[in-house]
């Protein structure tokens, strides 16, 4: 699998796991009416690697990246971040272990709606400096993702494209180690979607984080360095790469 | 029916789908119904005690005079045998002359007196004497116990009772001693036209058998016929025999409903039973006397009742209202669905209104029980029958239906609307509605402003009007003061929606930025509607109880002045009528253990002109440490500045406003009184000097009275020395009382103390007892306040549930999340607090100020229940950190990814 030509392909190298998940079962529901999301999912996300999941909807993709962040705590199995298995913390823990990891990046709305888009980023700043991490600034970050003439705006005032830039932007201050993005192009436009991905591309090239893409378009996995797809909650057994 | 069933069915299931939804609606509208059923439940219940206690008070319903013996027997007998008469009785009244007793102790006379005659069968129904020894016998005679302690005459011995001047004294032997409870109604004179004038009781008195009044002694006096009435219908002018029937009505009807409808009942009773026995007799009708005061204090208590309670309730609908808005988008999705799939508009009618009654049955019953619970919790001695239980039981569902009806029909309403074109028009109707656009708020503020000056400008308020049909004198306008302060404060606070404090808290956040607390304030900054309806509804919760609290406060407070007025001080002390305790008294009292200071004072009389006036002399130095002077007692000066003229004036004198009037007197002229030398018994002219004027004075009546220096009262009277001693009690006075009763039981004086007196006292607003429904109201309000700040954290946290979710995703803490909710939450209760405060004390001013005349005296300052207040913000404080603790348990127990996923 190649990565996309737009944005330095093979910088990075795929390195050490900092986040994997072992025999991880996740249902909801009870009795007749359990649906099992994941059922006996391993996989290992390495420093620094973009990682693509792939799989139609339903599949599992969403609740693979919560349970990686910490997000839902799973029926079966254990997951590990930094080396830290999170099925022994309690919420408060799972959180603070999170805040010094991890970002997110979620489908549709994500910013805070009565923060301006610099006030996200500050308090994904704030919260990410209490946990001992050191991003860029909130200018800078904005920077970054070209919306440093947005930083007042509220959340209703941007476009779609432009929440999802203040988001990654958001993710960039929070300096993580890897970046969970859960369909970060699905509610945009098909150019709009590809300047997001350059631009999330772009960033783990230049700041270093693992990147994991929940998608069902294959235009993203084409950039990525791996590909894990999913069907009915387990991983398809050669459908990797 | 079917399709009712299937309507119910539907509701059923549609409320057991979401259990927590429904309990939260149920409980706010049952806690608002609850406040409704109770003041309902504690106003009639009150109303009740009024009429029995008035009804129970009166020892004597009604009074007929009769020109003769056999006509006495004969009306007697037909006004027992009508309906509603529980008992008559043919008795009489006469006059003696004088009496005379030979005992082992010599020869005792006594001056004149009263005789009063009942059959044998009297005591049994009517209880105007007790027996305290002996019984009434045939040919025998009963002593009050005064005139058997004036004759030192017991059982078995005989005394003489000369009828008039001139007439040979009539030997009867002692059978009894008795107390005459009621001498006051007994020995009145009897004119059906001018109606009850209790008269000064005879100083001797004596119960003769009726019969044996007839043969031995009637006939040595006139009888009193309708044609000499006049000369005997001045008290103490009685000079002939007056025969009379006496008749008790049955309580039990009485008693049943308020005082108005039992002095209805009264008066048509007594109407027909004169009409039935035409020419026979006409009543003095004591009870309706009786029941026009207590119909008089129960239309105040009703007003006041009305002005207290209102506000509360519609608050407390407004809460269950805004309740139940906060799941009318849910409540709109449904219908909106429903009518989707092809219900019609009737059939959405129809289950909203099923479910709102299935709500309310739910809620009224709970409602009920709450109610009729917290008014035996909190009104001591308050008796709930089972009809009344089912009454209230009954009003309560009703309101409840229609408490959560109201919520229904709004969002009903909002699906009927919202078609496309519809949807178009309510676009352009975006524009301020017509309330804001015509400054309602700031109309119906600035009209209870003119009330209120026009009130305290005018000195128009609350008069009860003092005739036989009572009628409270409050204009109209007067209630449109409080209505429109309590609806033009809403409505602003509605208008401002939170501008002013998103602003307060956008400048905070402005002064540390980059932190975590400007964060959480820019966000608070824009949020200004949303913590506004928090606002609306915790804000003028808390006022109602601000403003109950201080008017329930500054009621009691004149209420312990009118009785410390009427008693004079938290405990008095009185000698014998006739008898000066000297120094004994005083100096007696004084070492009792919790009297804290004690004054003596020398209560005679003394003629102005023709004029016989109380007259107090009293010591200046001592006498604001036992008891409280005001300065509204007075004209032209303070309480200080009387007392310190008269301590330096020997013969100084402080007159009535009337005294001054009518003998054109000014400060420093000389005043002649005619006193009473107790030395020679006779009247002597003294000289005093006016010092000043004095319009109400502790223990003093109303009318004119004076106030002079006791050191020189008793140098001219030869007084023995005081006969009044005030004692300011430490601690409860009525414990005091019961001390200094036994100190000075050896004295024989009479003592009483200021909650008796608050309890008797029958004549003024302040009667009216408000402790019971401040209760039931200010419970309510705390509750109530406790839960619409519950509500409020609860609501902000299920609208910025997946906001909270997303915080915590990006790994803030649960504290760093919720101090994005109780930030608000403090807003609110700050701002609530002082909207409370300002907006509660206004409400309170102008509730004393519209009844400042019905206050005697009126209040100088309002009275701040520290305690209360400190409590309600307390509770309201404690539901926060409640709320906001049981709010971090479940923003920890969020399902994340659940939340996440909501779009």
């Amino acid at each position: 699998m190649t990565a996309a030509t737009a944005v330095a392909p093979s910088v990075v190298r795929p390195a050490s796991p900092i986040c994997s998940c072992e025999g991880l079962t996740i249902g909801y529901g009870r009795a007749r009416a359990r649906v099992v999301a994941l059922d006996d999912v391993s996989l290992e996300v390495r420093s620094s690697e973009l990682l693509a999941l792939l799989g139609a909807s339903g599949s599992g993709k969403t609740t693979l990246l919560q349970a990686l962040g910490g997000l839902v705590v799973p029926d079966a199995g254990e997951v590990k971040l930094a080396g830290e298995s999170l099925s022994s913390l309690d919420a408060a823990a799972r959180g603070k272990a999170r805040a010094g990891t991890i970002a997110y990046v979620f489908q549709g709305s994500n910013l805070i709606p009565h923060l301006s888009a610099r006030e996200n980023l500050e308090f994904a700043r704030l919260v990410a400096s209490a946990a001992g991490r050191e991003g860029p600034d909130s200018n800078s970050a904005l920077a970054l993702v070209g919306l440093a003439h947005k930083a007042d705006s509220m959340p209703s005032e941007l476009s779609g494209g432009e929440q999802q830039r203040v988001a990654i932007a958001r993710a960039v201050t929070q300096a993580p180690d890897v970046l969970l993005c859960d369909e970060p192009t699905g509610h945009l436009d098909s150019d709009t979607g590809r300047r997001v991905l350059d631009m999330m591309v772009a960033l783990r090239a230049e700041l270093g984080p693992a990147l994991v893409i929940a998608t069902h378009d294959p235009a993203v996995a084409k950039r990525a360095d791996r590909v894990v797809v999913l069907s009915e909650g387990r991983i398809v057994p050669g459908g990797s790469s | 029916m079917s399709a009712l069933v299937l309507h119910a069915r539907l509701a059923t299931a549609g409320l057991a789908r979401n259990p927590l939804r429904t309990l939260l609606r149920a409980a706010v509208v049952a806690a608002a119904v609850a406040l409704l059923a109770a003041m309902l439940l504690f106003i009639s219940d009150s109303l009740r005690t009024a009429s029995a206690s008035a009804v129970r008070a009166v020892p004597l319903d009604w009074q007929g005079p009769v020109s003769s013996y056999s006509q006495d027997l004969s009306a007697a007998r037909g006004v027992s045998k009508q309906a509603g008469v529980a008992s008559a009785q043919a008795t009489a009244t006469a006059p003696f002359a004088g009496a005379t007793h030979i005992g082992p102790a010599g020869h005792t006379a006594t001056g004149s007196g009263s005789i009063f005659a009942v059959p044998p069968s009297y005591e049994r129904s009517i209880h105007t004497f007790r027996l305290l020894q002996g019984s009434l016998r045939p040919g025998k005679i009963v002593l009050d116990q005064q005139m058997a302690a004036t004759l030192q005459a017991q059982i078995g011995d005989t005394v003489r009772l000369a009828p008039a001047k001139g007439i040979s004294p009539q030997p009867y032997v002692v059978s009894g001693i008795a107390l005459i409870t009621a001498p006051d109604q007994v020995f009145q004179p009897l004119n059906p036209s001018l109606g009850p004038a209790p008269a000064q009781p005879p100083s001797n008195a004596a119960i003769l058998p009726l019969s044996t009044f007839a043969r031995t002694y009637a006939s040595s006096l006139h009888a009193i016929t309708a044609a000499n009435a006049l000369q005997s219908s001045q008290p103490g002018a009685q000079q002939g025999v007056q025969w009379e029937v006496q008749a008790q009505l049955q309580s039990a009807p009485l008693a049943a409903g308020s005082p108005s409808a039992a002095l209805k009942l009264a008066d048509q009773t007594r109407n027909r039973v004169e009409r039935s026995l035409p020419g026979q007799v006409q009543f003095v009708d004591n009870l309706s006397d009786s029941l026009s005061t207590a119909a008089g204090d129960a239309l105040y208590g009703e007003a006041l009742y009305v002005l207290l309670a209102v506000p509360g309730a519609l608050i407390a609908l407004g809460v269950a209202y805004l309740a139940a808005l906060g799941t009318s988008e849910r409540d709109r999705r449904e219908f909106a669905l429903l009518r989707a799939r092809g219900a019609r508009r009737r059939d959405l009618l129809t289950q909203a209104f099923t479910e709102s009654a299935i709500l309310g049955v739910l809620a009224g019953l709970v409602a009920a029980l709450v109610g009729m619970l917290a008014v035996k919790v909190l009104v001591s001695g308050t008796t709930i029958t089972a009809t009344r239980a089912l009454v209230t039981t009954a009003v309560s569902i009703v309101l409840a239906i229609a408490g959560s009806a109201v919520a229904r029909v709004a969002a009903v309403s909002s699906v009927l609307r919202s078609s496309v074109a519809e949807g178009r028009q309510a676009t352009r109707r975006a524009r301020r509605v017509a309330w804001q656009r015509y400054y309602l708020d700031i109309v119906a503020l600035a009209g209870s402003g003119l009330i209120y000056w026009l009130t305290i400008r005018t000195g128009f308020s609350a008069v009860v009007n003092p005739d036989s049909n009572p009628t409270l004198s409050l204009a109209i306008y007067m209630f449109f003061g409080p209505a429109l302060l309590w609806l033009g404060a809403t409505l602003l606070v509605v208008r401002l929606r939170g501008r002013v404090l998103a602003w307060l808290a956008r400048r905070a956040a402005l002064r540390r930025p980059g932190s975590f607390r400007s964060l959480v304030l820019a966000s608070a900054g824009r949020r200004g509607a949303a913590i506004n309806r928090g606002l609306l509804v915790v804000g003028l919760l808390l006022a109602f109880g601000v403003s109950l609290a201080i008017f329930s406060a500054t009621y009691d407070q004149q209420a312990h002045v009118d009785a410390e007025l009427t008693l004079g001080a938290d405990v008095t002390a009185s000698a014998q009528p006739g008898q000066g305790a000297g120094k004994s008294l005083a100096s007696t009292v004084a070492r009792v253990p919790g009297v804290a200071a004690t004054t003596a004072l020398d209560h005679s009389y003394a003629y102005v002109g023709p004029d016989l006036q109380d007259t107090y002399g009293i010591d200046p130095a001592t006498f604001q440490g036992a008891t409280t002077l005001r300065d509204s007692y007075f004209v032209g000066g303070t309480a200080s500045t009387m007392m310190s003229r008269l301590a330096q004036t020997r013969n100084g004198i402080l007159v009535s406003q009337e005294t001054i009037t009518d003998y054109s007197l000014k400060q420093g002229d000389l005043l002649k009184l005619r006193v009473l030398d107790q030395r020679t018994g006779k009247f002597k002219v003294a000289p005093f000097r006016v010092v000043g004027t004095v319009q109400e004075f502790p223990s003093a009546p109303r009318d004119s009275f004076m106030v002079t220096n006791r050191a020189y009262l008793d140098a001219v009277t030869h007084s023995p020395g005081p006969n009044v001693v005030f004692a300011k009690a430490n601690g409860s006075p009525t414990a005091v009382a019961a001390k200094v009763a036994a100190a000075t039981k050896h004295l024989g004086a009479t003592v009483n103390n200021i909650d008796q007196q608050s309890a008797r006292t029958a004549t003024s607003l302040t009667t009216v007892d408000l402790t019971g429904i401040s209760h039931i109201e200010e419970a309510f309000a705390i509750v109530l306040a406790a839960a619409a700040m519950a509500l409020f954290v609860a609501t902000t946290i299920a609208e910025r549930r997946r906001e909270l979710a997303l915080m915590t995703a990006i790994g803030a803490s649960i504290r760093q999340a919720g101090m994005f909710v109780w930030s608000e939450a403090g807003l609110v209760l700050g701002a609530g607090l002082i909207l409370a405060a300002g907006l509660g004390w206004l409400a309170a001013r102008m509730l004393v100020a519209m009844l400042t005349h019905v206050f005697d005296p009126p209040p100088d300052t309002l009275a701040i229940p520290w305690g209360f207040l400190a409590g309600m913000a307390g509770a309201a404080v404690l539901t926060v950190v409640a709320a906001s603790i049981l709010a971090a348990r479940s923003l920890n127990r969020m399902h994340l990814g659940r939340v996440l996923r909501e779009q």
